[in-house]
């Protein structure tokens, strides 16, 4: 840590210290960005958040010719680093790159009739830089061939069949009520501490299903250990295209995302807004962000402006409203 | 087998080829050094240094960060023994007897053996590694909640015992550990459990902050009231290595803690914490002169430092076989394969050969560097202890603030760490210990996520416990333990009674 800390905290005073050498410049005010930038990934170093928020901090600073860095602020499942950036000066120096949770997590905030940690309102989209349905996975042993034999399997015996998800509201959890909703069956729910250790439940056997990103499956497909049923995207996954989508098996409600976008503070001035959007733009089209995420095999699908914000809020809507129907688990039974 | 062993050459010559050796050597440093500072484990120094790995190839990167994880598992001890700060949960226990013997004089010899001890569970667990990992983690993975909870009341079991003085107390103070470990979200419900409107409490009392508070601020403290400051121990070079007598004392210990500690390895989860704590327990029970531990008994450092470091090389069976990352430091290294195009899963050992059959050779190539690394730093570190309190004291303090607001960057952290060194510091003015708290910090989230996992899984009928053979047996083992030791106090009621007398006064006399 100690290097790359002791380079994190001299930069900055190197670059002040030169920037007061200069003669003060007749447009201060209107040049953005004149000094570095900081991406907050509010998940650990190799989380989703994190593993695309180093690609983009090193494409954007390339193309803004200018430092940007990325922090991971941890904790309460991301709330600490998001509502860190909510908070923010709105100068387009701090910027947030989040996940779908950003807007499960004041929801789950009002269920408990808590003062949110942030609300989605807080913040300004600036650009969707992935999103990857999720798929609905069941070890290779089980007798389900395909999504319909699942589905009716669960109404024939309603809270028997369980599975694993990376915590309470959390993004597999979501994707799973709202098929639940969708085809009005009723299952399971084992919560565990992430994604990792929901698969290792699966794979274990202790669970009979999961939903889950593509990249995060699809080795286990291969492998023969798990069959994929079906997805909860729009469309079919590129990469395993003889699985279904719950839209072209007539549950167009189930539809999920696990998606990866970047935010800044609401208020941030709209020219250096534009200025982002344009270098995102740019740092998407960049050969080594598309390695990079080749590597991770993630799609981009690059979303901004009107269009980024009409995905946030359906997307916030429906998240929204399936919070709602888990509502608090004690009340239940 | 033969198989095996051409596989290994082929690593070997991987391993081997200078730019591989290089980084190996070059993680295996830093990780040193990132051990040795105080609070910063292994986990939080291969998350900083993980995107620092980013632009090598695979092999490179996985070898590298291979080595930064157990050089820190080696450093970690360093603190322990001569300043008791535990750089992690995983070395509180070090900190018990490893401290003991520095203050006798001894800090060389028990950093030397446990330099040792690392060395030989490193090199002893990478072939069960090798050997064993398929088989191995299709049966770690049949560890689901019920087992889990089964084994973490093992863990339940070990607080009563690792107390050296009055039994009440020590209980007091695992009881205490668990509430502690109640902070934080609720993992069934989503419920924020005393968190006041910090957000940052909302994963729970970090069991770092609380370590370095209850152990290292908390002995700074304690010096720091005495009318006159401790001599310094001036380490003379002779007593650098440990005595035929010391070696003797902790070899079986090694080889227990060997055992012990890849056998908790393996097992998906956060297991891996406790192995250096049954570890001690087993080692203390085991052990002739049971009175001698916390006054500086070589075992109680042999062992649970073997135990820590062989539940290293465990936790990489499930990663590594089938792809599952089988606790926060192996989903990190799983990400750093992911970064490079490398996909782990069940395939990894047919399409990546090399980087596969790499990783083990420089694992074995890791624990020598390591061993050469530590040996004569042994020397270095112990010279650490001749500086004079008045400048040693404040220092160590500034790098525990530094260290422990370094790994989440939370001043919350920093705050916690604060308040548990003061109440360490009442606790022992008052003879309680405080190990139990960590144990019981560390246990608590664990037990009762396995606990209401299983009913949910069961949709609440607790027979799932008695229905799974692997949970049956671990219950049935624990109850057993506790039967024979409820035979043995009611027929020797007396005599146990007598002993805790005589240990508390023992207690006072100190």
């Amino acid at each position: 840590m100690t290097l790359r800390k002791i380079r994190g905290a001299v930069r900055p005073v190197v670059l002040v210290t030169l920037l007061a050498l200069l003669p003060p410049a007749a447009h201060a005010q209107e040049t953005y960005p004149s000094r570095p930038i900081t991406v907050v990934a509010p998940f650990p170093p190799g989380g989703v958040a994190d593993l695309t928020a180093r690609p983009v901090a090193a494409a954007m600073e390339k193309v803004l010719k200018n430092p940007v860095a990325v922090v991971n602020k941890t904790g309460a499942a991301g709330a600490v680093g998001m509502q860190f950036v909510a908070t923010s000066k709105p100068d387009g120096y701090t910027l947030l790159l989040a996940l779908s949770s950003i807007s499960i997590i004041p929801e789950a905030d009002k269920i408990f009739d808590r003062k949110p940690a942030f609300t989605v309102d807080q913040f300004a989209p600036i650009a969707l830089i992935s999103a990857d349905p999720t798929i609905l996975v069941v070890p290779a042993d089980k007798p389900w061939k395909t999504a319909k034999d699942f589905i009716e399997d669960a109404r024939k015996r309603p809270g028997q069949i369980s599975y694993s998800s990376s915590g309470i509201y959390g993004t597999l959890h979501m994707a799973m009520e709202l098929l639940s909703h969708a085809a009005g069956i009723k299952l399971r729910h084992i919560p565990t501490p992430g994604a990792g250790p929901a698969m290792t439940a699966l794979l274990g056997g202790h669970v009979d299903a999961l939903a889950s990103g593509p990249a995060v499956v699809i080795p286990h497909i291969k492998s023969g250990k798990l069959r994929a049923l079906a997805g909860w995207g729009d469309t079919r996954v590129a990469a395993l295209p003889e699985v279904p989508t719950f839209k072209e098996l007539g549950y167009p409600e189930a539809e999920f995302y696990i998606w990866a976008g970047l935010f800044a503070p609401r208020g941030t001035p709209e020219p250096v807004l534009a200025k982002l959007r344009e270098a995102t733009r740019a740092a998407v089209a960049e050969p080594e962000f598309k390695a990079a995420m080749d590597k991770l095999q993630t799609p981009i699908a690059l979303k901004q402006g009107e269009e980024f914000q009409r995905f946030f809020d359906t997307d916030a809507k429906r998240l929204a409203e399936g919070v709602r129907k888990v509502g608090r688990v004690e009340d239940k039974k | 087998m033969l198989e095996t062993l051409g596989n290994l050459g082929l690593g070997f010559s991987v391993a081997l080829s200078p730019p591989i050796l290089i980084y190996a050597f070059a993680g295996c440093v830093v990780g040193t050094l990132v051990g040795v500072l105080p609070g910063v484990g292994p986990l939080a120094g291969i998350s900083l240094l993980l995107p620092a790995t980013f632009g090598l190839d695979a092999t490179r990167a996985i070898v590298m960060l291979a080595g930064i994880y157990y050089g820190a598992m080696y450093g970690g001890s360093t603190t322990s023994i001569l300043m008791r700060i535990p750089g992690e949960a995983a070395s509180v226990m070090t900190c018990i007897d490893g401290y003991a013997m520095a203050r006798k004089g001894r800090g060389g010899a028990a950093l030397a053996i446990s330099a040792v001890g690392s060395y030989v569970a490193g090199t002893v667990s990478v072939l069960g590694l090798m050997f064993l990992a398929p088989p191995l983690a299709e049966f770690a993975l049949r560890f689901g909640p019920p087992e889990y909870l089964a084994l973490l009341l093992f863990g339940l079991l070990v607080l009563a015992y690792m107390s050296a003085g009055s039994m009440v107390k020590s209980l007091a103070m695992a009881a205490f550990g668990l509430l502690l470990g109640m902070v934080g979200i609720d993992q069934m419900s989503g419920y924020f459990r005393f968190a006041y409107g910090f957000v940052e409490l909302g994963d729970g009392l970090g069991v770092v902050p609380v370590a370095v508070g209850l152990f290292g601020v908390a002995e700074i403290l304690a010096t720091a009231g005495q009318a006159t400051p401790p001599a310094v121990i001036r380490p003379r070079l002779r007593e650098l290595l440990p005595s035929r007598q010391e070696w003797r004392e902790s070899a079986a210990p090694i080889g227990r803690g060997t055992v012990l500690g890849f056998a908790i390895g393996i097992l998906p989860g956060s297991a891996h914490i406790i192995s250096s704590f049954v570890s001690y327990v087993v080692e203390k029970r085991l052990s002739r002169h049971p009175e001698r531990f916390g006054q500086g008994a070589v075992a109680g450092v042999a062992g649970p430092e073997s135990a820590n470091n062989s539940a290293t090389s465990g936790a990489f069976v499930p990663m590594l076989a089938l792809g599952v990352p089988s606790g926060p430091i192996p989903a990190v290294m799983l990400a750093a394969m992911m970064v490079h195009g490398v996909s782990p899963g069940p395939m990894l050992i047919q399409q990546q050969p090399e980087l596969f059959w790499g990783f083990i050779a420089s694992m074995y190539v890791g624990n020598v560097v390591l061993l050469i690394l530590n040996l004569p730093l042994v020397g270095v570190f112990v010279n650490i202890l001749r500086v004079p309190y008045p400048y040693l004291y404040p220092a160590i303090l500034v790098f525990c603030i530094l260290g422990v607001y370094g790994v989440n960057g939370s001043v919350v952290d920093v705050w916690i760490m604060l308040a548990m060194g003061l109440l360490g510091w009442v606790l022992r003015k008052l003879d309680f210990e405080t190990a139990p708290i960590v144990l019981g910090l560390v246990l608590a989230p664990m037990i009762e996520l396995s606990l209401r996992q299983s009913l949910a899984m069961s949709d609440g009928r607790y027979g799932i416990f008695v229905q799974r053979p692997i949970s049956t047996v671990l219950l049935a083992m624990g109850l057993g333990l506790v039967l024979l030791n409820l035979y043995s106090f009611v027929r020797r009621g007396l005599d146990w009674r007598a002993r805790l007398a005589l240990a508390e006064k023992g207690e006072e006399a100190r």
